[in-house]
């Protein structure tokens, strides 16, 4: 992606024309690192977004063999200009906190724990679960005998975290369950 | 946001109140602090002293729940000094309307009034009519019965003694307020309002921003460049999701959800779709069919057909006159009416008023599938400190959900800036997105109906779903494209190929589109949300309107309203920020509100083309709690009365009622303080992704309350001192941070003490404390059923020991 | 010509952006906080916080004021950090002659604690932290990595308001006494703290309110100590 470096901070005579502090001597370790080894040199610039309040900051990500070494706001991005408030300068070590959940989990009626399943075990009794809700309570009429076609007993909260995409097939799909009880954070 | 963050720059005052937009937008200061810098007055009216009113010029404390009689007071200030814009009241708003013989105010109450079933019959505040069927006018709004004087005498009532009485602004304040803002009434000024939260969690929530706009309308705010209602929306895709409209009463794209007493999709349309006899109305929802019939075709592909009423049948019915939404259905749970679902990235356990409900409903579940990315107080509810999970029987799947930085996909922000973002690293561990466990769900559902059966098993088969997730792919639909070879307007289209614009769908089942507003976003030149371009003209640089980079809803309008910025011959009102002009026959700037010629030439049109008659609502029939708002005390209020009427709580207001569900009463002894809840820069929502982020959680550790001094003497409590706070409904521990930045209020001759709380803390951070809201109440504002998180009561006192909190 | 810091803090919004953005760059940990009755966490500098955004708060009659202070190394022109520094462990701090950012190197860890001490007591401004584990002293460093390399400081790139800005000494300069100009209408007791021997310009609305470390949780009352008669007296000492 092509993102021109507007509003980076220009700096004269920077880089060759003064001797670097490694050149004169000193190891720089407390200083963590010096240009030779600028954490984002060379790394791959992809466009994200800030995910949390609806400024909707652009975020480049730089990416270095597959891991992001370093975020930042997008200059080019005119609402911020390439700032950030406190959440959206979180977003590197908020996707590798160590705090996220990486495997599927079932809690097993009246159990006190966790345990890590495979995908398909979910994801099937999920389905069956909906199914055999589905199949029980669905209602193709209601008590003035007008075609309702609904399941009332299955729910539906959130969706202001999913993007657009994500958001136009879960409510297809809800449609598609018979669904009437879904809602989200725009209500509240 | 009618306007746009950049815009806010463009204001001569910003008024700032039911939101504190440096802490929770901090982007949005950046254009406050440009619109400062270029000489605007910045006013922040909230109940507390926050770093938003620290950059402000103005601070004025608010009793929270008392912005009706703040903005009732301008209206009047408004209309007594003459300094509204009068062109654009009388040619721009009904305000010229004659209000039928129906409608009347009395003690508080609107005219169609039914006390048993707490409803009004909201036909008593029609218009008179032509013998046409369109509105009488008087645009001399002269008339005693024409919406302006009906809206004079209404609010004569708000003087500034008794708004002071009430809110606990002084009355110098109250005039400082209105002389600065009414200012903006003058041609050429404009004033832009940014709420968000604070206005919206009342019971009076509408009303709130009803009284708003009337206030934009009758200055000329509305469309101008540096004005508008601009809504600072919350969560990360909101403006997106409820464009989407997960929500149990709209369809995407904002169309009524269909309900059992329209059988056919014609009497669906014939019923929903708004019809006007003033021919120079446009009347944008006349489109509707044709949105509706495109959604059900991208909906059901090839099953939908003209013979079969385009599956309208297959869809799911609600009942008229129920309420499915979040309170509700919550409630319907703690009854053990609801036995399964999903949640997707929520935390009603923490975030939903009268959270120790909520948790108990959850317990009444037979199996909950929630996607989050952290454990949160809804993942675990089962696990919660003091309940024994042996009791519990829910069956609970949790899905790990990717970050952002780890899938494509678009989000709309607060400007309705359609925006791409691309996946930059693979996702961690087995996370996936929540598109992909969609996908993966609905598919095994299908599959189980398909060699099983089932109940009604067409409303699931009959739908066209893709075989794997690909957000790209689902953007294209979004847009909507062809499903047939056709000829529109002389030019030749084929089956597949992209529509467009939304003026290209049709209701004859040739077009398919999953949102009839984001046609356009996606057309024959490719996703515009991934467009980066920085170039404008020069009288779009002016106003910073940046239309080549993203794309926003409607056909990539910046500025709503934008035909109610220039005058009848399309002028602009603000020669120095025009937004449009009328040029040499054609319009230039921003996109217009429609193509027709300003309003005074042949074949113009009225500016404001999504209402029905094409004017600005100053009178608002279609609201269920009354056409003009009126102040009405917060459910739970410190005071007994108020100098309005003896109608002290919203006559309409909805509850949720059970044994959990408990109110105090007015003025009641034993919870003497207001308690507003709110968020906090470091921390987002129910916190969850922002507790499990250790800088984050550094910066804003734990729970706290804010009193003032004065509280903290009355109760014995030191700042930083742990203290419990209690309401009818719970008790929640915090620590005390006691600050000048709250001030008692004079309300009615005594002092009343306001504490506030955030609520992202909860029990799954150890030790961080757990949720402000098991203070707050399920009561809600009618006409949207948004809780009323904003002003409850409580008591607070010294912790003798906790055990919620680290200390 | 040397590089040089003007943080605005009348712009600020305490939204600690920079706060959060320094520690995410620099791969620094966070500690364990407690709510103490202020927004102000960490509760003050330490070896893995160089950047901390202060909160202080007063009241003048009905006149509320919360005052913002983003707190970093102030990069003197003279500093006496090195002169303490120099005379225990030569080259344990540094400054770059390019941007004149006060650097510590790796040789802090053969400073004792006592000399860190007097290093630390040096410092007029109370910015270096030792790090008890490593032995090493530790502060901002102005992102020297990053303006080899031609980027702003993070703290400044993160910046939604102007508060912070970053670039030659005589335009910061410029940009300080211009601000301050136009603060000075409101805020009659503004000034520019020590303009003329740091590299990092603060403008103060409010000095004797906003300068205070650390942060007085007391409200209400303030003590009125003239903070600039304190900030100098390091300098008359090395001076003397």
């Amino acid at each position: 992606m092509d993102i021109s470096r507007r509003g980076f901070m220009k700096l004269t005579g920077a880089g060759a024309a003064c001797l670097g502090l490694a050149e004169l001597g000193f190891d720089l370790a407390p200083v963590r690192a010096v240009a030779a080894d600028l954490k984002i040199e060379g790394a791959k610039e992809v466009v994200s977004i800030c995910h949390f309040c609806s400024c909707g900051c652009n975020i480049i990500m730089s990416i270095k063999d597959g891991r992001m070494v370093a975020a930042g706001g997008d200059p080019d991005f005119p609402v911020s200009e390439g700032a950030l408030c406190a959440k959206g300068a979180a977003f590197q070590s908020m996707h590798y906190s160590d705090r996220r959940l990486q495997k599927p989990l079932h809690r097993a009626p009246g159990s006190d724990r966790w345990e890590e399943k495979e995908w398909d075990f979910v994801l099937d009794r999920i389905a069956r679960k909906v199914k055999d809700t589905r199949d029980k309570d669905f209602m193709v009429k209601n008590g003035k005998g007008q075609q309702v076609n609904r399941v009332e007993s299955i729910f539906e909260l959130g969706a202001s975290q999913l993007d657009n995409e994500e958001c136009a097939l879960t409510h297809q799909m809800l449609m598609g369950l018979g669904v009437v009880h879904m809602d989200h954070q725009a209500r509240v | 946001m009618t306007n746009h963050w950049i815009d806010i720059k463009n204001a001569d005052v910003v008024l700032i109140m039911g939101s504190n937009a440096a802490e929770h937008h901090p982007i949005s200061f950046k254009w406050v602090l440009k619109a400062k810098d270029a000489g605007a007055t910045v006013i922040h009216i909230d109940p507390k002293f926050s770093r938003t009113s620290a950059r402000s010029d103005m601070h004025v404390p608010l009793r929270s729940g008392t912005d009706i009689p703040l903005l009732g007071g301008m209206v009047r200030h408004i209309l007594e000094k003459g300094e509204f814009n009068r062109e654009y009241v009388a040619q721009y708003t009904n305000a010229s309307f004659i209000v039928g013989d129906g409608y009347d105010f009395k003690n508080g109450l609107f005219s169609g009034y039914d006390p048993a079933a707490k409803k009004y019959d909201q036909k008593k505040w029609g218009f008179a009519l032509d013998e046409k069927g369109v509105p009488k006018r008087d645009p001399t709004l002269k008339h005693p019965r024409c919406v302006f004087q009906l809206l004079k005498k209404h609010y004569s009532r708000y003087t500034p003694e008794k708004v002071s009485s009430i809110t606990g602004v002084s009355k110098q304040d109250l005039l400082k307020v209105y002389e600065i803002y009414g200012a903006t009434g003058a041609p050429g000024k404009a004033g832009t309002m940014m709420y968000a939260l604070g206005w919206t969690q009342h019971t009076v929530g509408v009303q709130n921003i009803r009284l708003a706009a009337i206030v934009q309308l009758l200055l000329g705010n509305m469309g101008a460049a540096g004005g508008g209602i601009n809504a600072l929306r919350g969560e990360p895709n909101v403006q997106g999701s409820t464009d989407h409209c997960i929500l149990w009463n709209t369809l995407p794209g904002y169309l009524p959800v269909p309900t059992s007493d329209k059988a056919t999709v014609e009497e669906y349309i014939k019923a929903n779709t708004p019809e006007t006899h003033d021919p120079k109305s446009v009347n944008w929802w006349s489109n509707k069919p044709k949105y509706m019939v495109s959604l059900l075709k991208a909906w059901m592909g090839e099953a939908a057909t003209s013979e079969n009423d385009y599956g309208f049948g297959w869809l799911p019915k609600a009942d008229p006159g129920v309420d499915y939404s979040a309170i509700f259905l919550l409630d319907r749970m703690y009854k053990g009416r609801i036995k399964g679902g999903f949640i997707l990235g929520h935390n009603p356990a923490q975030s939903m008023p009268n959270s120790n409900k909520v948790r108990k409903a959850l317990e009444k579940l037979d199996w909950l599938a929630v996607a989050e990315i952290h454990n949160s107080e809804t993942t675990d509810f089962w696990r919660r400190p003091g309940v024994d999970p042996k009791k519990i029987q829910t069956e609970v799947f949790l899905l790990p959900s990717c970050q952002r930085g780890e899938k494509d996909g678009s989000i709309t922000n607060s400007g309705r800036w359609l925006m791409w973002h691309n996946k930059g690293i693979e996702p961690m561990g087995q996370s996936r997105s929540m598109g992909w466990m969609a996908v993966e769900i609905f598919k095994r559902v299908r599959a189980l109906y398909a060699k099983e059966s089932g109940a009604f098993p067409e409303q699931i088969l009959k739908m066209d779903w893709p075989e794997v997730y690909d957000a790209d792919g689902v953007a294209r639909k979004i847009n909507g494209s062809y499903t047939r070879d056709i000829t529109v307007k002389g030019k030749q289209y084929k089956k597949g190929e992209q529509v467009e614009s939304f003026l290209y769908l049709r209701d004859d089942g040739s077009t398919a589109s999953l949102n009839w507003l984001y046609a356009g976003s996606y057309g024959p030149a490719g996703n515009l949300a991934k467009r980066r371009g920085l170039a404008q003209t020069s009288m779009q640089a002016r106003i910073g309107l940046f239309p080549n980079f993203s794309w926003a809803w409607p056909v990539n309008r910046r500025i709503l309203y934008n035909r109610a910025s220039v005058d009848p011959n399309g002028k602009p009102f603000n020669s120095a920020k025009p937004v449009i002009a009328w040029e040499n026959g054609k319009w230039v700037g921003d996109i217009p509100d429609g193509p027709a010629p300003p309003m005074a030439l042949p074949g113009g049109k009225y500016p404001f083309i999504m209402q029905t008659q094409g004017m600005g609502q100053i009178f608002g029939p279609g609201r269920v709690d009354g056409p003009l708002p009126e102040h009405y005390e917060p459910a739970e209020t410190p005071v007994k009365s108020h100098p309005f009427s003896a109608q002290l709580n919203n006559p309409c207001l909805k509850a949720a009622i059970s044994d959990m569900d408990v109110l105090a009463k007015p003025g009641d002894p034993r919870f003497p303080f207001v308690l507003t809840t709110y968020g906090v820069t470091e921390q987002w929502c129910g916190g969850v992704d922002t507790r499990n982020t250790p800088l984050l959680l550094e910066a804003e550790p734990q729970l706290y309350v804010e009193m003032s001094p004065q509280l903290a003497r009355l109760r014995g409590i030191g700042n930083g001192d742990p203290v419990v706070v209690e309401s009818a409904r719970g008790r929640v521990e915090a620590i005390a941070m006691v600050t000048v930045r709250i001030t008692p209020f004079k309300v009615l001759g005594k002092s009343v003490h306001l504490v506030g709380m955030p609520f992202c803390f909860g029990w799954t951070t150890p030790g961080a404390g757990d949720a402000t809201n098991r203070l707050t109440a399920t009561v809600c504002d009618p006409n949207v059923s948004i809780p009323e998180y904003k002003a409850c009561l409580v008591n607070v006192r010294k912790a003798e020991k906790v055990s919620e909190l680290f200390v | 010509m040397a590089k040089a810091f003007f943080i605005d803090t009348s712009r600020c919004i305490a939204c600690r952006g920079c706060q959060v953005a320094c520690k995410e760059w620099h791969g620094l940990p966070a500690v364990q906080t407690r709510q103490r009755g202020t927004h102000q966490n960490p509760p003050d500098l330490n070896p893995f916080t160089y950047k901390l955004v202060r909160f202080a708060e007063g009241k003048t009659g009905a006149k509320v004021e919360w005052l913002f202070f983003p707190d970093q190394c102030h990069h003197c022109l003279e500093p006496p950090c090195r002169g303490a520094a120099d005379s225990f462990v030569p080259d344990a701090v540094i400054v770059d002659q390019k941007t004149g950012a006060v650097l510590y190197t790796e040789k802090t860890g053969a400073l004792t604690a006592a000399q860190c001490k007097e290093i630390q007591e040096a410092c007029p401004y109370d910015i270096p932290r030792r790090n008890e584990q490593s032995g090493l002293l530790t502060k901002c460093d102005m992102c020297i990595d990053r303006l080899r390399a031609d980027l702003a400081p993070m703290c400044v790139k993160t910046c939604p308001t102007g508060a912070m800005n970053f670039g030659e000494r005589d335009q910061m300069l410029a940009m300080a006494h211009q601000r301050l100009e136009a603060v000075k209408s409101s805020h009659p007791k503004a000034q520019l703290v020590d303009a003329d021997n740091v590299s990092v310009i603060y403008l103060v609305t409010n000095p004797g309110l906003a300068l205070q470390r650390p942060l007085k949780q007391a409200v209400e009352s303030y003590s009125r100590r003239e903070l600039l008669g304190n900030l100098t007296a390091p300098f008359r000492r090395i001076a003397g």
